[in-house]
């Protein structure tokens, strides 16, 4: 009931803040769209020898669509993991962190509540993003809402995982806020190259990337988005993709770790006196 | 545990340590490769307050009001010692403390800039679970109760540094809890802000009867505002007392002479139960000779008429003896002298 509580709470200032600085949203996706022109025309759409290398590594004939996709996935991973990091910075800067602490519903479920909603305009934003993108180059997706929303889904749940325990550390080391940005940025890039080629990377790899909560995802989600679920051109549901196996165990995996290393964190940092305070 | 205080401090020890790496020590003139401090918070603090009852804490920068006041509010444990809020123990219930405890730390931070007075507080009664038509009815009452009513529909940005300070002060009441934590509320605001605050800190003592505690440098705050008071220094409470009995602690030791010129110190530094003796020009340039004594009845009424005998014998014209008025200030000065 208390998490209901905090989450139309949050929906409400989250409205209510696009709504009053209306200008801002709506530049800030103009601006996105028009990055993602300008990197796919110059990097994919135009130059023959990079279109060449990214076909190698993509093996892909919409190029385009897929990088952009892993673009958009990357982004919405920087947005989670960045609500846990520099957003608890900025939180704890501005003093808001500190009345969160306060609520009787307890730190976790707040961020919790939060980062649904984040996640929720994220994923609209993301969506249009997408579409709009799909549409200047032609390139199709498949609407496979099931697919689709179970993924979207489990891609947030190991995010957000991943993120409690990011956050957790930011709690009581301030400056892994830094360690972050770097993390986030591996994220974003993971993103965009993730692929089934990855049971060709050096083994030691290979489980990095699988530890890391957006490969998996965003290989299941290329795969039912650009590819259809099929494999030369025979119908082969994502559910049965090793990649989907990685995702869920990474899912259970990063959130129990993740919340546990947040409930420690937050209970450390009491004791240093420096919970809500940066 | 005391059953007649709702917010009670049992022994309560915080001490921090910090790390320094090539910071240069000021009294070797020394830069070290690796330093650590330890800064004592709290050392033993004890103190209680009642329902409907105004408890100020006062202390130099840096003395342990603020962690006092984090301690109550669970956003610090204590190292020893137990914290209870309304019977509950702050470590142990952590959660249903919340309920009972509203606390404003450096107010003009804890509200949404970008939203509404009115917005901030249902986003925060939310937050503290506090819902529907309560929530909005109490929203309302709060912003009419600390004379932001008019501006309830002004995004947060636009108000003055007091006003902020007054939604703050909103927000910490709006789950209406039996207790309400205030560090530094009036630090930084205009007299008229300074006084409406504090004007709404008594009617919720008086008609609410929730228990306050106010940490303030103003001394002139907490001797108005404060039924007791706790001074705190370097972690330690170094008093704790009525308002009254404190400002009397001291008191008795002190008399004003005035006289006709500015008399020598030296003259009266041996006459009996006579501490010290300073000479000063008051307002006017009216000479004064302030004399402590000693506060034991005998000896003081002994030193006093020996300064009248002496003041007589060096031929002094005395216009008048009159007890010095002890302010907080002085009293605060003294227990925190190092």
């Amino acid at each position: 009931m208390g998490f209901v509580l905090v989450v139309k709470a949050e929906l409400v200032r989250t409205f209510i803040i696009m709504r009053r600085y209306w200008f801002r949203t709506l530049t800030g996706m103009v601006i996105s769209y028009g990055i993602l022109i300008m990197m796919i025309v110059g990097f994919v759409g135009q130059r023959d020898a990079i279109d060449q290398q990214v076909a190698v590594r993509l093996t892909d004939p919409e190029k385009a669509t897929n990088w952009a996709l892993g673009f958009i996935i990357g982004m919405f991973a920087f947005g989670i993991v960045g609500m846990f990091s520099q957003g608890l910075q900025a939180m704890a800067q501005n003093g808001q962190l500190e009345q969160l602490c306060m609520s009787p519903h307890g730190l976790v479920t707040n961020f919790l509540a939060r980062t649904v909603v984040g996640a929720v305009s994220n994923i609209l934003s993301s969506a249009i993003l997408i579409w709009l993108i799909a549409k200047t180059f032609g390139g199709t997706l498949h609407a496979d809402f099931v697919p689709t929303l179970a993924l979207l889904a489990l891609t947030f749940v190991n995010l957000l995982g991943f993120g409690f325990f990011v956050g957790g550390l930011v709690l009581v080391f301030k400056q892994t806020g830094r360690i972050a940005i770097m993390i986030r940025m591996a994220l974003f890039a993971l993103a965009i190259a993730a692929t089934d080629k990855i049971s060709e990377w050096p083994i030691v790899a290979q489980w990095v990337a699988h530890a890391l909560p957006i490969t998996d995802a965003a290989i299941c989600l290329k795969y039912v988005l650009i590819h259809g679920q099929t494999v030369n051109g025979a119908y082969s549901s994502v559910f049965t993709h090793p990649s989907f196996y990685f995702l869920i165990a990474n899912c259970i995996f990063s959130t129990l770790i993740g919340i546990s290393c947040f409930r420690l964190m937050e209970d450390w940092s009491r004791s240093k006196g420096t919970l809500g305070a940066y | 545990m005391n059953r007649e205080y709702l917010v009670e401090l049992d022994e309560v020890t915080k001490t921090f340590h910090t790390r320094h790496f090539f910071q240069k020590d000021d009294v070797a003139q020394r830069r070290h490769f690796y330093q650590k401090r330890t800064v004592h918070a709290a050392k033993h603090v004890g103190f209680g307050i009642r329902p409907g009852e105004i408890f100020g804490l006062l202390g130099p920068n840096g003395a342990g009001k603020t962690t006092t006041v984090k301690m109550i509010s669970g956003l610090v444990r204590p190292d020893s010692g137990a914290v209870y809020v309304d019977g509950l123990h702050v470590e142990r219930k952590r959660l249903q403390v919340l309920r009972k405890v509203g606390v404003v730390l450096e107010g003009t931070r804890t509200s949404i800039w970008p939203l509404t007075p009115l917005e901030n507080l249902a986003y925060y009664g939310n937050l503290k679970n506090v819902k529907g038509r309560i929530l909005k009815q109490r929203a309302r009452e709060l912003l009419n109760f600390i004379g932001l009513e008019e501006k309830a529909q002004v995004q947060v940005r636009r108000l003055s540094r007091g006003e902020k300070q007054k939604l703050a002060v909103c927000i910490a009441l709006i789950a209406d809890p039996p207790v309400v934590l205030l560090d530094e509320p009036t630090t930084g605001l205009d007299v008229q802000s300074s006084r409406s605050i504090k004007d709404r800190i008594r009617e919720m003592t008086r008609n609410q009867g929730k228990s306050v505690l106010v940490t303030t440098h103003d001394m002139h705050v907490a001797q108005e505002l404060c039924g007791r008071i706790g001074i705190i220094n370097k972690g330690e409470l170094v008093a704790c007392k009525p308002t009254e009995e404190l400002l009397g602690l001291f008191s008795d030791q002190a008399f004003e002479f005035r006289v006709d010129r500015l008399p020598d110190a030296s003259e009266f530094a041996d006459v009996p139960g006579v501490y010290k003796v300073i000479p000063l020009l008051m307002e006017g340039d009216e000479p004064v000779l302030v004399v402590q004594v000693d506060s034991e009845p005998a000896r003081r009424s002994k030193a006093l008429y020996g300064t009248v005998a002496r003041l007589r014998e060096r031929g002094y014209t005395l216009h008048s003896i009159s007890e010095r008025q002890q302010t907080l200030e002085n009293v605060f000065l003294h227990l925190t002298a190092s």
